[in-house]
Order: structure tokens, then sequence, then C-alpha cells
């Protein structure tokens, strides 16, 4: 309930006098006020500085300390004040937030310091209005890491750990190898060997001196083959070692096999495996080679031990949509300039354009700057074009690379903000929603606690019942009194969402056996009336029963109209005159059924709570057979 | 053929200025939301002695009242939209803002658009401190949605179903399509003594002088302020 608009509940309970001359029912009595509070001033003296404000301005929010009767406990009797030893300075903004509805966070102020202030005067920080809530909560952010940063160096200091299974401690070293030595032991060993095996990689290839006797320079790897193969199988050996660990450590192994960093891992490996399979097969050799080529995986596997390179990768993943743009536009290019070339340089002879795909290869060089010279342009036409061709890819590439970098740059903080934004959205208009449907809930929870009992019953049940309200929180008591009047007036109550969708789930169910009868448009009538029946829990059973007969559907509907309707109007007279109205409104029952409706006698007034199932089957039966006379 | 030729100009004309627009890029800012600032005229209302005078409330009980108007609408007047708005936080369940239509036409007794102070104390000074006579004349006029004397069934209707929106949805029994009808009839049956299928403002005091209920409730809110 938005306590901004307490000072109109006064105009809103005047204006129910518009309900009395239609209400269907007598209208409960108004609540007692137990404390006819004097609208006078209240002098807050926090730490030596005094506030004053209306007392009024203060119960606007009669769920925090200083608008409930909590600030009673700091009341000073020598000097008539309410004394708190706080803050002044942030105690101006917790006053104003009376004044104006909207609390506002100072910039100046200590973020931690401000939420002690605010859960002190009860105040959830989620009211914070618009214009200070983001800065808000980037302070607390920053303020919980900068905390937690401090309390990780703290824990690391201390080698006294929680209890930890020998599962977890391992899997705590392998993702923070500063956590102990072993860690960072096996963290620079992989490293080591990494590097190691891509050197190998490289060096492998490199054209060693041959003997004097060798008619062709073999490469290092063919003359020292052995050597290299028990260096890569070392490495592989520990790169395998490495990511079955980690594979046992991991706390969810589905999520591990499935993270790119396990993907790298296993493609590194697997190469010298398959290669080990399949050495003896010539028919195979190639693709061995090709295998071969996986290996330089491996320097992927520094990832893990640079941050660089993580967020390189992460850079161009986020960034792919504008990359592929830039291909895009160079492909489009592309083809119409190699396109354009072919055709300007076919009446050459031996040129070296001998198609448009043979174009593209000179059309990348020209645009790129490159110009290597290999495709060259021999007539006038191509030598013009070649030109434009040069000048414009300097203008498609040089291009779209700024707006790729500062769209990289504002949709990385962009999304990091609505990212941030919507998280905090979501958890914060939770709360402020559920400290509101306090405010919806609050009266079918104080009409559940039965506490639209007599007066005082009410005293002794609130004392009783603590946890529903506060003792005498007045507009509270007022609000729902209006609520109260509101249901008399129109006969119907407030029910919660979860009744009413049993409600309706129920009135699906019987739809089925409704349809049954015969083709009386009147059934949505009838529906709500089963729906309504079901719900109270009287004896009405054997109108139940009487209902799965179907054929005569349409006068339970009737009858049951009539028994469920009873117990709202308080005289009989009344009810007659309801189904007096019924004629000419239901326009789509058939004749039969009106005239039904006059023939019926007045109902013996029996209390349907009364369970007298005995009576009412009579009762039925004598209607039915009334019509079917008809 | 000139007025084609005329239009066909015209036309292009537009397209010229839509094409320069596309290139040279102006941003069209709203213009029209900047103008629709809302002339909130800067009310006063009247002395506090001649609010006394006219009204039934005590020198402390309008202070009090003009303090809380006053810190809701600082510029002295309530419009509709701001009084839909308000009347709605009492009502989360349902949808007050046709009853607050009604309400608003109630209390804006000149008709201007809006409620200032003292339409406001007026109107309070009525329900609230009133004699019974004042308060049913209130309520009819209230339920009488063009002001001509005379309700209708459709205004009746209109009302009542105000009345039933701001239950809502979750309610119990559950709200049919005819129980606002019926509840209408009901009241027509009451009131409407020569089944002329209009209630006078005589037929309705007469009516509810009758009728110990709303005798009854209409005593309800004495106490308010």
């Amino acid at each position: 309930m938005a306590a901004g608009v307490a000072a109109w509940l006064p105009f809103a309970r005047a204006a129910a006098i518009g309900w009395m001359p239609v209400a269907s029912a007598p209208m409960p009595p108004p609540p007692r006020e137990k404390r006819r509070g004097q609208d006078g001033l209240i002098i807050l003296n926090v730490s030596g500085t005094r506030f004053q404000t209306w007392r009024n301005t203060l119960e606007r929010y009669p769920d925090t300390l200083l608008g409930s009767t909590e600030r009673d406990f700091f009341f000073h009797e020598e000097t008539n004040e309410y004394f708190f030893d706080r803050d002044p300075d942030i105690f101006r903004h917790i006053l104003n937030f009376y004044r104006t509805g909207k609390l506002h966070y100072p910039r100046h102020e200590c973020i931690s310091a401000y939420d002690e202030e605010l859960a002190f005067f009860g105040i959830i920080p989620e009211i914070i209005g618009d214009c200070c809530y983001e800065e808000y909560k980037d302070r607390r952010r920053e303020n919980t890491e900068r905390i937690q940063d401090d309390e990780e160096n703290e824990n690391n200091k201390d080698l006294v750990l929680p209890e930890l299974s020998f599962r977890e401690s391992m899997w705590r070293a392998f993702e923070n190898p500063h956590t102990s030595t072993m860690a960072l032991v096996f963290y620079y060993v992989t490293g080591f060997f990494i590097a190691v095996s891509v050197m190998a990689n490289v060096v492998e290839t490199v054209p060693c001196s041959s003997g004097p006797n060798r008619a062709k320079e073999v490469s290092c790897g063919e003359r020292y083959a052995l050597a290299f193969f028990c260096l890569d199988t070392a490495c592989v050996m520990i790169f395998t070692v490495e990511y079955l660990l980690r594979l046992i450590a991991a706390p969810s192994r589905y999520k591990f096999v499935k993270s790119v960093m396990s993907i790298i891992d296993v493609v590194a490996i697997m190469p010298y495996y398959i290669g080990l399979v399949m050495t003896d097969n010539e028919d195979v050799s190639g693709a061995f080679v090709t295998l071969r080529v996986f290996r330089v995986f491996r320097i992927f596997k520094f990832s893990r031990h640079s941050a660089g390179l993580r967020i390189l990768g992460y850079t161009l993943k986020s960034c792919a949509s504008e990359l592929g743009f830039l291909l895009f536009s160079l492909t489009m290019a592309i083809i119409i300039f190699a396109t354009v070339m072919f055709y300007a340089e076919k009446s050459s002879s031996a040129s070296k354009f001998t198609s448009i795909p043979a174009a593209f290869w000179y059309t990348i060089v020209t645009m790129t700057t490159l110009g290597y010279g290999d495709m060259v342009p021999k007539t006038i036409m191509g030598k013009i074009f070649g030109s434009v061709c040069s000048l414009s890819g300097v203008l498609v590439i040089a291009l779209p690379v700024p707006v790729i970098v500062s769209n990289f740059s504002r949709i990385y903080h962009q999304s990091q903000r609505a990212e941030k934004r919507r998280a905090q959205k979501k958890t914060r208009l939770a709360r402020i929603r559920a400290t509101k449907s306090g405010g919806a809930n609050a009266y079918l929870q104080y009409k559940r606690n039965g506490m639209l009992a007599d007066a005082e019953e009410e005293a002794s049940k609130e004392a009783g019942k603590s946890l529903v309200c506060k003792i005498n929180p007045t507009f509270e008591t007022q609000h729902h009194h209006l609520l109260h009047c509101l249901e008399k007036t129109t006969n119907h109550e407030f029910v919660d969402e979860q009744t009413y969708e049993t409600n309706c789930m129920e009135v699906s169910l019987t739809k089925p056996s409704m349809s049954r009868s015969s083709s009386l448009s009147s059934s949505p009538h009838g529906l709500s009336s089963c729906c309504t029946r079901r719900n109270k829990r009287k004896s009405f059973n054997v109108s139940n029963s009487n209902m799965v007969g179907g054929r005569r559907g349409s006068i339970q509907e009737l009858s049951t109209i009539q028994i469920t309707e009873r117990p709202m109007s308080n005289s009989r007279s009344s009810l007659n005159a309801k189904f007096e109205e019924t004629l000419p409104l239901n326009s789509e029952e058939q004749s039969y059924i009106t005239a039904a409706v006059i023939s019926m006698p007045t109902p013996p007034v029996t209390t349907p709570e009364g369970g007298d199932s005995a009576s009412s089957p009579d009762f039925l039966q004598s209607n039915i057979v009334r019509v079917s006379a008809l | 053929m000139s007025s084609c030729r005329k239009r066909c100009k015209r036309e292009l004309l537009k397209f010229a200025q839509y094409l320069f627009r596309f290139i040279t890029g102006t941003l069209n800012a709203d213009s029209v939301e900047d103008e629709l600032e809302l002339s909130a005229a800067r009310h006063r209302p009247e002395a506090l002695e001649q609010l006394e005078a006219q009204t039934r409330f005590s020198r402390k009980e309008l202070q009090i009242l003009y303090r809380g108007f006053k810190n809701e609408c600082p510029s002295g007047v309530v419009n509709e939209d701001t009084f839909k708005e308000i009347y709605s936080q009492f009502f989360p369940q349902g949808d007050a803002s046709t009853y607050a239509h009604f309400l608003f036409d109630a209390f804006d007794t000149d008709h201007n658009g809006s409620v200032s102070f003292e339409d406001f104390v007026m109107g309070l000074s009525i329900l609230l401190r009133g004699t019974v006579q004042e308060k049913l004349n209130w309520a009819f006029n209230l339920y009488d949605i063009n002001k001509d004397g005379y309700v209708t069934k459709e205004e009746m209707l209109d009302i009542i179903k105000s009345i039933y929106d701001m239950m809502g949805k979750c309610t119990y029994p559950t709200l049919k399509e005819e129980t606002p009808r019926q509840h209408v009839e009901i009241f027509f049956q009451k009131m409407d003594k020569n089944r002329d299928g209009v209630v006078t403002i005589d037929e309705f005091i007469d009516c509810c002088q009758n009728d110990e209920n709303i005798m009854k409730s209409m005593q309800l809110f004495e106490n308010v302020i």
C-alpha cells in the first residue's frame, strides 16, 4: 500500500457513502478509534540535531520504526522528545523520505553507514528512487566485492581451511593455483610442458643440417624422430593425467565436459592417441599428418594461465555479429570487384583473370592493400577499376573496424548495464511487491484470522495473533473496513488467486456433465452456480448426485440457483423478488423454464447450513415433478 | 487535371523533404509532448476563515486536510488522472478508475476538469458532516451521471458495474455477467415507486429514509476526520 496516499484514506472512506444506497447487505461496523492521536508536532532529537515534523507525516509508513509504536521505545520523558543516538546527516534523508515519499542516496556518504541507518529505521533500500538507485546498487556491489577481496586475502594467509573433501580441495587447487604450493607447482609444470610441446612442434619442422653424404635436407623431426617422439609422449602423458584429474575433481562432470577448456584439452591430446592407433596404416597417413595440425591447439591451453586470452576470446564471441557484418560487406565488395575485373580483363590476351573466382584472389589482395603483384590488370579499364578497387578496399576495411571497436565497447558496457539493471529490477520489484502485497494480502489474512469479528474479540485476538499486524495500525484497520464495506455492497468476497484458480478449475470440471443436459443456453449461469455449490461445503451433496443424472440438468440448475442464493438474501421476499427479476433477463431460457419458476412453491426456509439433506431431496423431487408436468 | 498535378507536386515536395531529412538525419524531438506540459495552474485556496464558514470543519481539521492535500498535489488542484491513480491505490485487486471518474464528476461541482481544495473540502463536508438529506442528495448526484435530475437504468448500470469492477476478478462467488444487471433491477424495484423507469430525487430520498439499513450506513463515517 503506497502510504503516500494515506492522507487520502478519509476521502476514500467518505466516498464510500456513494455505495450505501445500492448495498445488498448491511455494512460492517466501523473500527473503533483506539487512540485518537492528535496531529501534533513530534520532536526527533538525533544526536543533538532537532528535527520536527507532524505526527501524521511519520505515520504514513506504519511499517517503519518511526511510523509505528516502536518509536515509543526512544521517547525521552524529561525533554518530551524522541531521542535517537544515530547519525544526523543521514537521518535528514530518512526524514525526507517520510515527507516526500522518495528516498534518495547521498553520494558522499559511505554505503555501509547508509545501509545501517536504513536497516535501523526499518526502511528497505529498494524504495530508493530511480534517480539514485543505480548509483546505490553500484556502490553496494563495489563494496561487497571489496570486502570479499579483503576476506579472500585474509583466508589465503591462514592455511587452516574448513573441512573440504579431497575432491573439493583438488578442484579448488586446479581453479585457484595460488591457494597452495602444490597447486602452484602443478600450474607452472603444466605451463612449462605446454610451452615445450608447442616449441617441439615448431622446431620439428625446421630443416636440420644433414650429413655431408645426404642428398636432401631433412627436418629435425625426421632426424631426431625418437627424441621428438619421447618428448611428445611425455607431454601428452602429463596432459592426459591433468585432464583426468580435473575430470575427477570437477563438481559437475557434465558441465566440465561441456566447457570450452576441456574441449581444447581433448583436442590437444587426441591426435597423439589416434596416431598411436593408426601408425602402420599407409592409406591414412595423410589424415594422420592432418591430425598433427591439431597439436597446435595446445597453445590454447595457455588461456587457463592467461586472463588476457580469456578476455580476448570473450570479446570475439560477443562481437560476433559485428565481425559477421564486416565479413559480409567484404564478401559483397569482393564479388562485385572480381566480376568487374574479370570482364574488364577478358579482352586482354594471356590474362591471369581466367575466371571470376580466380579474380577473387586479386580483389582480396588489392583491397587489403597487400598487392603481391602476381595478378596485375593490363587493360586500361582494368587498371581504372583496379585503382577504384584498392581505394574502396581501404574504405571498406577501415570503416567497419572502428565501428566494431566502438560497438564492442558500447555493447559490452550496455549489456553489462542492462544485465545489471535487469537483475536489479527483478529483485527490486519483487521486494517492493512483497512488502506492498502485504497490502492486498493483508486484508485476506485479516479476514482469515477472523478479525472482522466484534471489537472486543478483535482486541483479544489481536493480542493473541501477533503475526498479522502490529498493535493498532489505524490506517490498516480503516482500509480493511473500507474493503469490507465494498464486499457487503456487492455481496461478493475478495479471494486470493489460488482459490480463484481452483474455482475456475472446478467450473471446467463440471462443464462436461452440464453439456449432457438439454440444449439450454443458460449453462453459463448454471456453471457458476455449480461452482459456488461445490465451494460451499454444506449439505448439497444430494444435488451433486442428482447432477450426474444429466437429463434433468436444466432443472437442477434452477433449484441449485435457488438453494445457493438463499444464504445471500436475508428475506424471503427479496428472494422471490429476485426470481421475478430473472424472468425478463434470461431471455435465452426456454419458456417452460420460466413457467416453472412462477409455479414453483415458495421454498421452505430451511437454513442450508443445517445440513438437512433429508428435506432437500423431497423439495427437489417436488420441483422436478412440477416441471415435468408442464 | 490541375488538382492532380497539384497533388503530384505536393507529394514530390514531401518526398524531397523526407529524403533531405533522411540524409541529414534530423532527430525529430517529440515537440508535442513538450507543449502538453499541463498548465498546472498554481491554485491557491480561499482563506481559512472563509472555508471555515462554508464548511462544517473546524480550523484544525481544515489545516490537517489541506496539508495532506497539498502534499499529494503541490499544484493545488487534482486532475482526473491523478484522482484515478490515488483512488486506485485503495483497491489493488480491481479496477477503480470508472468509479473514480464518477466520483471526480461528483466532486468537481463547477465542472472545470479539476478538483481544487475548495471542491474537495466542500464535498467532504457534506459527506462527513452533512445531514442525511444532504448526503442522500450527494449520492443521487453521483448516480445521476448526466445531471438531469433523473437516474435511468443505464446510468445506474454504469455505476453498479463500476463498483463491481473495483472488486476485481478474484472474488467469491465468481462474478457473472448478469450480476450488475440484477443488482440494478433490485435497486429499481425498491426505488422506482411509480414504475416509470427512472428514479427522481424525491423517490430516492423517500425510499432511502424508509430503509433502515441505508439510514444506519449513512451514519457510518461520522468520525472519519
